[in-house]
């Protein structure tokens, strides 16, 4: 259980960087005119869809993990033994991806600026532009949708999720990863939605940076879960100690 | 790109702190704090005009939405999450799966639903059928499976297949409107500007900023910008584009006028009655967005054979199950009748010629080239033979001075009247003996009453005194004398092939006699040389049709480089000429002004404009180039051949992937959700093909004239440049050159 605090704290901790990302867009799709409930029923479907989505990515990265597992277990043929073993390299190749993710990301925070480009350079303003029709519409359809669709923006931090989720070779525990994560994510985008342009500048510079720091820990230990061979009992050790 | 910290993010207007960065949004730099302002400018400062995209793309997000659940409780489901202790909640996943792929199914299905019912109404198969059928059987068979608890469940299948057809279209939707984005910027420049008075001074604007009640200057041959109300001035107008009659009209102050006519001579002063908006650009527009909107003929054929696949389709699928039915449990035959409905549809096959399309012609607009008919690009890309026109096409179009003969009097005293007299003329002439003044640091003298003469030429008044310009024929009417001398030097210059002008004035009342003869020479365009070669490389026949005599057209065609040419056609004959080619060639294409060779644009199989100097032009030519765009030509034949091989690639893709998938399913070796992978895998590399159109480089201007044309631009100010280009030549059939005709008219 505590791994998934762990990850709803990461949702938390990355959300300040969500203030960068997504913020602009819970500003942009802004409020509706008919009234208070009427912008939160539209800013809690953005999320929702948003949840779905990386909901969505967890449970299929989970899946693609578990076919990876099960098809190196199978080739080996060997029985038990090699399959914890491949399942052990599976899960400690994803991390080692999670982890570089999680700490070139971290760097971005700090304001190293080489790694913006390798992060978020896919693609990613075609399907903001396919977004830009989205906002301007009313009704409770659009904002769905653009939740839905904005999980797919390319996101590092998402990346590393998923590549979290990919490791723990489960759809399941993959799902849950995620919603862990997504949810941690929801108190700073609702309140981003209401509040986006009061955040004072000096607050947000604050915020980046402690987001920054805990997630090139995060990316630590997650790299360095896949690197040092330590038994699954260690791993579990390993994420109570963090 | 560093930017100072002072300045506030454009989106969140924040201050930008460190991390800001620059970019440039819709041609404009704006300074944003983070990527993710940036990218939420980018989505909220963007037009408006992709409505129909937007639909889908709110469908497909929604129903995404309702099949993301759905395949994550059926991939939950599949990787037996629910076994053991658990089994006793999959009624309930059954029933929660069952919740969201009601909406989900009506939400997607909808459009298609639709399409299917006004088909069917007409006695018409669509495609749309099989993707109804498709997904309302998996949609019913899993629900029955769901109440009578029992069998796999197939909702996945179902929605899936609709959110790929979803995406499938909005693909489409958004290729459309990207595609008129691009035109927007083109058509602004493409639109005519007219000449608005205010307070006292005169302004060249854009019609679409030409609003009801301002007043608006029209010379004479210029086009009526807008409809109105004559408030000065009194002229003949020839209403002919808009009425379809040839005929002159005299209209005086309060005369109503309409856009689009020409008026012949006399200044106007016109009283604008509504917005310039209305009348030209939104025309070109529209039809602009109506070759987008239209199928091309490969699609059109493709539709076709899809409209007879489809009750193949349905009937195979009956088959299949009737077929298993008798060997395998029901489910099981259903579901191999399922695989075929599913793998069937055509979706690539649809996207296939679209898409291509649409990004072709998005691309060509980008670089200024409007495709004005849906099959102007493919017709193109099979054509052998390209007929040049040479006036305007393969010439500048824009005489200049070459040679001045005077008798008595000073080269600039002449330029100087000529000037003053010629600059309330459009003609291509006139143009060219301002240029002459303007050039030579001249002003010209104030003319006052000036009236075109048609067919012969201009007259005026300077301090009372009658100064006039145009033809030997026009002096002799005036009564005026010509020496001996001046006819000579005239003559020979007619004989090399320039055409020649008179100009003459009265001096202290007495009668006036002419003075000097200017004369005009029509050079090839620089590029002329290096496109025709070009067309050469990419196989093409080139030819030139012209009207001009045969010195003229042989001179020009050794220039630039044809071996081919005929001279003295009139504009019917062109006509004949490209007939006479086509069984020997196939498609022909015709490269005109349409000045004089509207019916050839619009006889050639592809009529190509070249910078839509004529509304005719604009009205017969299926493709425009921009104004001195001529070497854009072997990139555009370059481009419609790219994406006629991609819509090819695509269809044969997409059926023989179809085909192939086909024969699989009526084995029953096909799950459905596999089909529906397959399906989608179909499309995604239809897209992807088609989008390597993106990739293939721009028009490079031909090298060799580069620094030619720098140093041509440095060095002399005007004939070139885009901008000071004869706008309108005009359209009044008058001749003017003494014994050589005015090239080809």
């Amino acid at each position: 259980m505590s791994y998934y605090a762990l990850l709803f704290i990461a949702g938390i901790a990355g959300s300040f960087h969500c203030i960068g990302m997504c913020g602009g867009f819970a500003c942009a799709l802004g409020g509706d005119p008919r009234g208070p409930s009427a912008t939160a029923v539209r800013h809690a479907l953005y999320n929702i869809g948003r949840l779905t989505t990386y909901c969505f990515l967890g449970g299929l990265a989970g899946g693609l993990g578990w076919a990876i597992y099960t098809c190196l277990g199978t080739r080996s043929q060997l029985g038990a033994p090699v399959l914890s073993e491949s399942l052990e390299a599976v899960q400690r190749g994803l991390a080692v991806i999670a982890g570089l993710l999680m700490i070139v990301m971290a760097l971005q925070f700090f304001g190293v600026r080489g790694a913006r480009r390798v992060t978020t350079g896919f693609g990613g303003s075609t399907l903001a532009t396919a977004l830009r029709s989205l906002l301007g519409r009313r009704g409770h359809a659009a904002p769905l949708a653009f939740g839905v669709l904005n999980g797919f923006l390319p996101c590092p931090l998402v990346y590393a999720m998923v590549a979290q989720a990919a490791s723990t070779v489960d759809v399941l525990s993959g799902c849950l990863t995620m919603v862990a994560f997504g949810l941690g994510t929801f108190p700073t985008m609702l309140l981003m939605g209401g509040l986006g342009r009061l955040l004072a500048p000096r607050w947000r510079q604050h915020g980046v940076r402690l987001a920054g720091s805990f997630i090139l820990v995060l990316g630590l230990v997650t790299l360095g879960r896949g690197i040092v061979p330590i038994t699954a009992h260690g791993l579990h050790h390993i994420w109570h100690f963090a | 790109m560093t930017p100072s910290p002072d300045v506030l993010c454009r989106h969140c207007l924040l201050p930008l702190g460190r991390r800001g960065f620059v970019r440039t949004v819709n041609g404009e730099s704006c300074q944003f704090c983070c990527y993710g302002c940036c990218i939420a400018h980018q989505v909220k400062s963007g037009s408006g005009d992709a409505s129909e995209a937007a639909w889908f793309l709110v469908r497909f997000g929604v129903g995404s939405f309702l099949s993301m659940n759905i395949m994550m409780f059926s991939l939950l489901v599949y990787s037996g999450a629910f076994t053991g202790s658990d089994r006793r909640v999959l009624p309930t996943i059954h029933l929660l799966l069952w919740g969201l792929a009601t909406p989900a199914v009506l939400v997607l299905g909808e459009p298609f639903l639709r399409e299917t019912w006004s088909q069917a109404r007409r006695g018409h198969l669509s495609s749309s059928a099989l993707i109804v059928i498709g997904s309302l059987a998996a949609y019913i068979y899993s629900t029955l499976a769901v109440f009578r608890l029992g069998g796999y469940l197939y909702f996945d299948t179902a929605t899936m297949v609709l959110l790929l057809f979803t995406l499938g279209r909005y693909l489409e939707a958004a290729g459309r409107a990207r595609a008129s984005r691009d035109l927007a910027p083109l058509l602004a420049a493409e639109s005519e500007s007219a000449t608005v008075v205010e307070g006292g001074e005169e302004r060249r604007r854009s019609v679409r900023e030409v609003r009801a009640g301002m007043l608006i200057r029209v010379r004479p041959g210029e086009r009526i910008p807008v409809d109105g109300v004559i408030v000065e001035g009194c002229s003949h107008i020839d209403d002919s584009v808009i009425s379809g009659e040839s005929r002159q009209i005299a209209k005086t102050v309060g005369g109503p006028v309409l856009a689009g006519s020409i008026n012949l001579d006399g200044p106007l002063l016109i009283r604008s009655s509504g917005s310039g908006d209305e009348s030209r650009w939104a025309q070109i527009c529209r039809s602009v967005r109506e070759a987008l909107r239209q199928p091309s003929r490969t699609q059109r054929i493709a539709d076709r054979l899809v409209g007879a696949f489809v009750p193949v389709v349905l009937a195979l699928a009956g088959l299949t199950l009737a077929y298993w039915a008798h060997r395998v449990p029901f489910g099981q035959a259903m579901l191999a009748a399922l695989s075929v409905l599913v793998v069937a549809c055509p979706c690539a096959v649809g996207l296939a010629a679209p898409m291509a399309h649409s990004l072709g012609i998005g691309q060509l607009a980008r670089h200024g080239c409007l495709v004005r008919s849906p099959g102007a690009l493919e017709a193109l890309a099979v054509t052998r033979l390209i007929a040049f026109d040479k006036t305007g096409t393969l010439t500048s179009g824009s005489p200049h001075l070459v040679d001045l003969a005077r008798d008595g009097v000073g080269e600039h005293e002449v330029l100087a009247r000529a000037a003053g007299l010629e600059r309330h003329s459009e003609h291509g002439l006139a143009r060219a003996i301002v240029l002459a003044a303007r050039a030579r640091g001249l002003d010209p003298i104030a003319t006052e009453d000036v009236r075109v003469v048609p067919g012969r030429g201009l007259r005026g008044v300077v301090d009372g005194e009658l100064v006039a310009a145009g033809s030997a024929a026009f002096m002799h009417e005036l009564g005026w004398q010509l020496s001996p001398a001046l006819v000579e030097r005239a003559d020979v210059m007619a004989t090399s092939g320039h055409s020649v002008v008179f100009i003459g004035w009265s001096e202290k009342a007495r009668a006036g006699c002419a003075r000097a003869a200017l004369s005009f020479d029509d050079t090839p365009l620089p590029e002329a040389r290096a496109t025709i070669a070009a067309l050469r490389a990419l196989g093409i026949r080139v030819m030139l049709l012209t009207g001009d005599h045969a010195g003229a057209a042989e001179r020009v065609a050794a220039t630039v480089g044809v071996d081919d040419w005929q001279a003295g056609l009139p504009p019917d004959a062109k006509r004949v000429a490209l007939d006479q080619c086509r069984p020997r060639h196939g498609a022909v294409a015709m490269v005109g002004d349409g000045l004089n060779d509207g019916p050839g644009l619009a006889w050639a199989d592809v009529g190509i404009a070249v910078g839509s100097a004529t509304d005719l032009a604009r009205e017969t030519a299926d493709l425009v180039l921009p104004r001195g765009g001529l070497w854009l030509l072997p990139w555009v034949v370059d481009r419609a051949r790219a994406v006629r091989s991609s819509i090819l690639a695509n269809l044969a893709w997409a059926f023989g992937y179809n085909l192939l998938a086909l024969s699989f399913a009526t084995l029953g070796l096909l799950q459905p959700i596999l089909a529906a992978a397959v399906m989608a895998g179909s499309s995604l590399l239809v897209v992807l093909n088609s989008l390597r159109l993106e990739r293939l480089p721009g028009p490079s201007y031909p090298s060799t004239l580069q620094s030619s044309a720098a140093a041509r631009g440095a060095s002399e100010p005007g004939p070139r440049e885009p901008a000071e280009r004869t706008r309108q030549r005009l359209e009044i059939p008058h001749t003017w050159g003494e014994s050589s005709p005015r090239p080809e008219t």
